[in-house]
């Protein structure tokens, strides 16, 4: 049996569209924390991402079109199957995330043996949150509650952690934003274990800028209940 | 019973559809399940044509709806309902296709790019 995984061990994965201008700073700050081992899946961007990040020696997986965050995942999931990749972790490209949080997914899932760290930002300092985001977080866990067995405080958070056995369980098949829900799903229905753990949130203009409107909830919301309920 | 026009022309624009689609079984281009769904939907309409009012009055009936217009529009508006949803499926189908094609072209590119 493999021992508990180090930092050594995790890659960093950041699906992104369109984030040509933050990527430099958000992949300096991940090698100042020490994690160097980074993959970039650039889902169909127009702005030159995918130049971008081969121009800083990362590897980088383009989709020729864009398909949604849900896909960009999938895709950041069978390149970490097809490697082995002991660990992944999925983090925002728009910089919200913190790296130093990598550290605390890391501590969770040696502590509580999950196959499946969600950075909960509900678990923390929730006031830097916009309302409006609030209010989409808020529908969102209230959905996905419904169709599972544990209750999350951040069904929609984008830093996960997956180990191997997530890595290879999962298959996700919505390619928006609505396969934070279904990742949570299809991992209980597949029997991993899943924490959460308190993780920080840096909102700028340029990230508030990014992620859901009113529009795009609505048509997540609807997708996924599409998804759940006639599959 | 005086016979109007479109109980002649629906009935065969039905048998027409019903003919094209068991070709379309027959070539195998469609499984038993659509085939019989299609067969359904044609015969149905087919039917109704030639008895529309002692079908709509059944209808009416069956579902405690006082008049049978009413009962046509209701059943009209199941029909589409039903043909959105499927649309909608088959649209969800095609998306999930282009995904996968996606992604099976950006894991060659950067397998062929040395990235993997």
């Amino acid at each position: 049996m493999p021992g508990p995984l180090t930092k050594d061990d995790i890659y960093v994965c950041l699906p992104a569209y369109n984030e040509a201008t933050v990527l430099p700073e958000v992949i300096a700050s991940l090698k100042e924390h020490g994690f160097r081992k980074i993959c970039v899946i650039d889902d169909g961007s127009t702005d030159g991402t995918s130049k971008v990040a081969r121009s800083l020696g990362i590897t980088t997986i383009a989709h020729q079109i864009n398909r949604g965050a849900g896909a960009a995942v999938q895709t950041g999931i069978e390149v970490a199957r097809l490697k082995r990749w002991p660990a992944l972790v999925f983090m925002d490209a728009d910089g919200q995330h913190l790296p130093e949080d990598i550290h605390a997914l890391l501590g969770k899932m040696t502590e509580t043996n999950s196959d499946l760290i969600v950075g909960s930002r509900f678990l923390s300092d929730l006031e830097q949150m916009p309302a409006s985001r609030r209010l989409f977080n808020a529908i969102g866990n209230l959905m996905t509650n419904i169709f599972c067995k544990q209750r999350y405080t951040d069904s929609q958070s984008g830093l996960r952690l997956l180990n191997q056995r997530a890595i290879n369980e999962l298959q996700l098949e919505i390619d928006g934003f609505g396969f934070c829900s279904e990742m949570l799903i299809k991992a209980e229905k597949a029997g991993l274990k899943i924490s959460e753990t308190p993780t920080h949130v840096r909102y700028t203009d340029y990230s508030r800028s990014k992620g859901q409107d009113l529009q795009m909830g609505f048509s997540t919301a609807f997708n996924f209940l599409f998804n759940v309920l006639f599959k | 019973m005086e016979i109007r026009l479109f109980q002649l022309l629906v009935p065969g624009v039905a048998l027409l559809f019903i003919a094209a689609v068991a070709v379309r079984y027959l070539k195998g281009k469609i499984n038993l399940s659509e085939f019989l769904l299609s067969l359904i939907f044609w015969m149905g309409l087919g039917v109704f044509a030639i008895f529309p009012d002692n079908i709509s009055v059944f209808v009416a009936k069956l579902f405690g709806i006082k008049d049978n217009v009413n009962a046509v529009l209701f059943l009209s508006i199941g029909v589409i309902v039903y043909l959105l949803f499927k649309l909608y499926a088959e649209i969800k189908e095609n998306r999930r296709k282009l995904t996968l094609l996606t992604r099976k072209i950006a894991l060659k590119d950067a397998e062929e790019l040395d990235e993997l």
